[in-house]
């Protein structure tokens, strides 16, 4: 296989059959170990032949769970790896891969294992028997110590800088212990509430540490101050890796590999700016496992990232420098790391060699094969290019100017030229697209050049068959021959419904389902439904690669295999929906909801509804409204049978019945028949407490409320039982019905809500509007023009009749001269007005306003309205 | 008995994904493999094909129609990746948002109640839910996004009824309503969602199901002070949960299927349940008075096998 060359990574192999999923580089970044169930393989990086590399079978039925290569020089040559509860160490020398010790102390499975930075004998294992042991390789057959972790340990890191410092990760905390302490860990931190899946010492700041979780979350943590996290980064997705960078203050985040999420899981960020990541490493076909950094060869500027992905393919990216620039990193000024401060903000590179770089790069990769287009100019220097695209009827030319900071999160700006043939709005809309296009892209790092080229060009395609045929249009870029496998991660979607059923509207049932044929092939198959989108691929890949995949043709894969029956596939695929009306499931009656009444007395409109119920042949509905009949009958006839406990009970009872046997329609109608009851109840009694005070009233109205309290309980009856003015008639009417409101009654208001929606849906509009009318609580809150008038006394704005700040009648009609309390009408201009009735009885016959203000009302009014 | 009210071939050049009739009853909307939304008028039993809406790059799995009051709006999400609201204006559709900052297939689309406004939740593989508020002032969409909502891909979502017979109307408490959501996805969970100071906050997580949820439904309130969702899961199992406070959840199981169940969907009085799945089968199930679910009918591709049985 020839290597794939890219200007930003080259592929160092291939290797379907590995199957590996741990890496490790030795500390002079020359040789990297692959290691899998069955081979280890070993690849010298320095050598360009991809063939170059020498695999060991071994005989294993574990995976390998880590590697790692001992960092020092002393013993460079020596790489661990762990499979299942043992580590295996192997001694890499003159071409031949032999195991030298084989270190068994853990009772589990080992997840994680760590050299020692200096000492060239020492190394730490974790594993979920929740202990984490410390060897030295000069004696083998047990541990020299053993830190016992109660919880199981997922990561295990030693400090780069202090020898003794260990820190070790279970679940959300982490633990750090002093080798020279064995018994407890030195300190405890809280960090994530989730999983933490890896964990990283900053190689220069002794007492930071990084630790990436599930949370999707970074955290950056001072031992030395442990109770916060010195800072957060967020990223979209659980983080599994996060590891600094050798030069200035970059870090490297890698997604948990289970969730193959997009394409771009590899992302380098400058930790003094985590809004957005500094780079995306675009190249894997899949998600990244392992990830490591090379050791910088002397005179060498770029850094160099070895990534295993689960493509099996290895790529060594460089990292160039204005990406390390980027990372707060200053090549020149100083080799030596530990100078950069932590916090050093980010330079915009400034010298026009290193800032053209990337600008240079995108054009040189620019594919000039774009159909209908041409590039006429492309000038580094002055950072700009100009562009013609021709379509059939439409000539394009744009020019494209980059700014210094383009692609970092600076979009180019686009201009289209004097020239052009498209008209203005056709123009803007271009431009606008083309403006969200590269700003999607410059916000990610990434270069926008193609994508924005690519799109104009099917964006005027488009517009050109729009004029010869008004909707049909097809873009040649954006319609892959096979969409499916487009993106790898179909192993996430699920399988596409192909049948189903939906409750619409009130009572309709639609369903859709695949044509009987198709089940009967589909039932040969053994296997049951698959689960996700890939099995599509799978099933096909054998057969058809090139062809289209798409569903249908996996329920009639049996067909088309037959040529013969190539075309009759299309003809039985008629996909079809079918809509059951299912109302008589229900027992709400669209017939009966336009026929009920809610008006008169409360007898009458039983009997009524009771009547219509029967004509229809709801004979259960009739005794409903019968009984209704009967327990509101007697009030007419005898004045305090309203209080009948008997039948509000009833009542209650009814509308229970109907609610829970979701006959929404009757406990609505019964509710409101009920409040109507109510209502008259009320009006009733509170009529009667004003009438005649001495008889039904309180005698407490003319005591002095200090009085009243007797015994520490103040009578709620004293306020509504004083105002016993006329003028205080509405307000009383009104502080009688929250009192009411209980559970019972929120209830009702929901089913005359829930059946007014009904009634909305059936577009029965007046039936629905009659049902609110018994809401106790407003339906809907008025969102919209709300017309206010100025108190013409106070010149407050005002919303009811009464002014809120002078409590004086706010319009007074400019007819009669009274004041209104009802229904008014104004004049939008002149702002003259008063009675509704008034004004129409005055324009009936006159077009100028009453008050002679010169106005011509009607008119002016109009024209103020009318769009 | 249900009774056959239209019969539409759609003229889709590959399978239907989603079949929806709007608020009232008079217009349907499918989606299809072939990349296409189509909209039907179905007004008095006719079926004419008023658009057919082509703006997706790849199979359309979900369509959802607006409440009125905002116009007619329908919403469609896809394996491209985009979520697109079409808008008709004079008898004209056209594309009038989309949305494309998901990172996978978008699976699930939903309008929320119409009186918490205007607002699209939309699940996708890439594991986040995306909630698509409109803002009426600025005439914008505004995006809230509940990453990794679900490990793996989320698959469906379903609001929270506006209207519940909740201490809503209760004396003098007139608040915010509490808008709430259910997700379900491939790390087998059901998940409820809640709104709290702007954020989406996880409320509770269900676990029963042992494969990939496929569908949920909030059921509308049958006039009880009761939450229901139903689920169905590639397990081929349909779970309905019920709860008083949205805080403790009791599951049951409603049956093991032949084959992997696809969608659950409640009627509007929240009582009947339609349950279809892979084997090409809809089956309506009722709760009775004792609250055990029987099945009341079955429906196979068209042939309606009614044993309907109406207590009254």
């Amino acid at each position: 296989m020839a290597l794939r060359w890219n200007s930003e990574f080259y592929m160092a192999m291939e290797h379907r059959d590995l199957q590996a999923n741990a890496m490790a580089l030795n500390n002079t970044g020359t040789y990297v170990l692959l290691a899998g169930r069955r081979y280890i393989a070993i690849r010298n990086l320095d050598d360009n032949d991809v063939d170059n590399i020498k695999k060991f079978p071994r005989q294993s039925k574990y995976d390998v769970g880590a590697a790692e290569w001992n960092h020092t020089d002393y013993n460079s040559d020596l790489c661990v790896i762990s499979s299942n509860q043992r580590l295996e160490v192997l001694t890499w020398r003159s071409g031949e891969l032999t195991q030298t010790h084989s270190l068994r102390a853990h009772t589990r499975v080992i997840t994680d294992l760590n050299w020692h930075r200096t000492d060239p004998h020492l190394l730490a294992s974790s594993s979920v028997d929740t202990f984490i042991h410390l060897w030295d390789l000069r004696d083998s057959r047990r541990p020299t110590s053993s830190l016992s972790a109660i919880a199981e340990a997922s990561q295990v890191r030693w400090n780069y800088v202090n020898p003794h410092i260990l820190a070790t990760a279970h679940d959300g905390d982490i633990k750090l212990w002093d080798n020279r302490k064995g018994t407890a860990p030195v300190l405890y931190l809280s960090a994530h509430l989730a999983k933490i899946h890896g964990l990283d010492w900053n190689p220069n700041i002794e007492s930071q540490l990084a630790t990436s979780s599930q949370d999707n979350t970074v955290k950056f943590f001072d031992i030395n101050n442990p109770k916060k996290a010195e800072y957060v980064l967020n990223t979209n997705a659980p983080v599994w890796r996060a590891r600094f960078t050798p030069f200035g203050n970059g870090l490297v985040t890698v997604v948990v590999p289970q969730l193959r999420r997009g394409e771009n899981s590899l992302l380098l960020w400058n930790t003094a700016n985590r809004a957005t990541p500094v780079h995306t490493f675009v190249g894997h076909r899949d998600v990244v496992l392992e990830f490591e950094w090379r050791k910088q060869k002397g005179g060498d500027i770029d850094f160099q990232l070895v990534t295993w992905s689960k493509d099996q393919s290895l790529l060594v990216w460089r990292i160039e420098p204005f990406l390390q620039k980027l990372c707060g990193h200053e090549p020149d000024e100083s080799k030596d790391l530990d100078s950069d401060d932590i916090f050093e903000s980010v330079e915009i590179p400034n010298k026009l060699s290193q800032k053209s770089q990337a600008l240079q790069q995108e054009f040189s990769l620019l594919n000039l094969q774009i159909p209908k287009m041409d590039v006429l100019k492309m000038d580094l220097v002055k950072r700009f290019c100009t562009v013609c695209a021709k379509t059939n009827n439409f000539l394009v030319l744009l020019q494209v100017s980059f700014p210094t900071a383009y692609p970092h999160g600076v979009p180019p700006t686009f201009q289209v030229l004097q020239d052009s043939s498209i008209d203005d709005s056709t123009s803007a809309k271009l431009l606008q697209t083309l403006t969200h296009i590269a700003q999607q892209r410059v916000l990610k790092n990434r270069t926008c050049l193609e994508p924005c080229l690519r799109h104009m060009v099917a964006t005027l395609e488009q517009l050109a068959s729009d004029l010869n045929d008004k909707r049909r249009y097809d873009s040649p870029y954006f319609e892959p021959p096979n969409l499916f496998g487009a993106y790898n991660e179909d192993a996430y979607i699920p399988f596409p419904r192909t049948s189903g059923a939906k409750f619409c509207s009130v009572s309709t049932l639609v369903c859709f389902g695949r044509p009987t044929v198709s089940r009967r092939f589909a039932t040969k198959m053994d296997s049951s439904t698959p689960r996700a989108l890939s099995a599509l691929g799978s099933v096909f890949s054998s057969k058809r690669p090139s062809d289209t995949i798409t569903i249908s043709s996996f329920y009639y894969q049996t067909q088309r295999n037959r040529p013969k029956h190539i075309n009759t596939a299309h003809n039985l695929f008629r996909p079809q929906v079918v809509l059951y009306d299912t109302s008589e499931l229900f027992y709400v009656n669209k017939q009966l909801a336009g026929k009920y009444i809610l008006d008169g007395d409360v007898g009458t409109l039983c009997k009524y509804n009771g009547n219509e119920a029967a004509r229809v042949g709801r004979w259960d509905l009739v005794q409903a409204w019968t009984l209704a009949e009967l327990v509101s009958g007697p009030q007419q006839a005898e004045e305090d049978m309203h209080c009948n406990p008997f039948g509000t009970q009833l009542m209650k009872f009814l509308i229970e019945h109907y609610a829970s046997k979701t006959d929404i329609q009757m406990a609505a109608m019964l509710s409101c028949v009920f409040g109507k009851e109510h209502e008259h109840t009320n009006r009733k009694q509170s009529l009667k407490s004003l009438l005649s005070p001495g008889t039904g009233g309180s005698p407490y109205h003319t005591i002095p409320p200090a009085d009243v309290v007797a015994d520490g309980w103040v009578f709620p009856l004293l306020r509504s039982a004083r105002s016993n003015s006329l003028d205080n008639l509405r307000i009383e009417d009104n502080s009688i019905v929250p009192l009411k409101v209980n559970t019972t009654t929120s209830l009702y208001e929901y089913y005359k809500q829930a059946y007014a929606e009904i009634l909305h849906r059936w577009d029965l509009l007046y039936e629905r509007v009659e049902i609110l009318k018994y809401m106790c609580v407003p339906g809907e809150i008025h969102k919209g023009v709300e017309f206010l008038s100025d108190c013409q006394h106070c010149l407050e704005p005002s919303r009811n009749c009464r002014c809120a700040a002078c409590k004086k009648l706010s319009l007074n009609c400019v007819v009669c001269h009274i004041s209104v309390r009802g229904s008014s009408n104004c004049c939008l201009v002149c702002g003259h007005g008063g009675h509704t009735i008034h004004m129409q009885q005055w324009f009936s016959s006159y077009e100028m306003c009453p008050s002679g203000c010169g106005c011509r009302c009607l008119i002016e009014t109009g024209t103020v309205l009318s769009p | 008995m249900t009774s056959l009210l239209n019969s539409i071939d759609t003229g889709h050049e590959d399978m239907i994904h989603d079949a929806e009739v709007d608020y009232y009853g008079l217009r349907l909307a499918t989606c299809s493999s072939d990349h296409s939304v189509k909209v039907y008028d179905i007004k008095n039993g006719a079926h004419n094909l008023i658009d057919d809406l082509k703006g997706h790059f790849g199979p359309v799995w979900q369509i959802a129609w607006s409440h009125p009051m905002f116009g007619n709006l329908l919403a469609s999400c896809s394996y491209d990746r985009k979520v697109i609201i079409w808008k008709e204006t004079q008898g004209k559709w056209s594309k009038y948002y989309e949305y494309a900052n998901h990172d996978s297939s978008v699976n699930s689309v939903q309008f929320a109640p119409a009186e918490f406004g205007l607002i699209l939740a939309c699940g996708s593989s890439d594991g986040s839910i995306s909630i698509l508020t409109y803002q009426s002032e600025t005439n914008n969409w505004d995006a809230k996004k509940i990453q990794n909502a679900h490990t793996i891909g989320c698959n469906a979502v379903s609001w929270c009824p506006a209207i519940t017979p909740e201490p809503a109307f209760d004396s003098n408490h007139v608040g915010p309503m509490q808008k709430r959501l259910v997700s379900g996805g491939c790390d087998n969970l059901v998940k409820i969602w809640k709104e709290e100071d702007d954020k989406w906050v996880e409320e509770k997580k269900l676990e029963v199901h042992s494969d990939w949820v496929r569908d949920v439904a909030w059921a509308p309130s049958v006039g009880l002070s009761r939450h229901t969702v139903a689920s169905c899961s590639q397990d081929r199992r349909v779970v309905i949960w019920t709860s008083e406070d949205c805080q403790s959840w009791s599951s049951n199981i409603l049956q093991t299927f032949d084959d992997v169940v696809w969608n659950v969907s409640w009627s509007l009085n929240g009582n009947i349940l339609a349950v279809s799945g892979g084997d090409n089968k809809i089956s309506l199930w009722k709760q009775n008075l004792d609250g055990a679910w029987k099945c009341i009918s079955d429906v196979t591709k068209g042939q309606a096998t009614n044993n309907e049985q109406r207590a009254l």
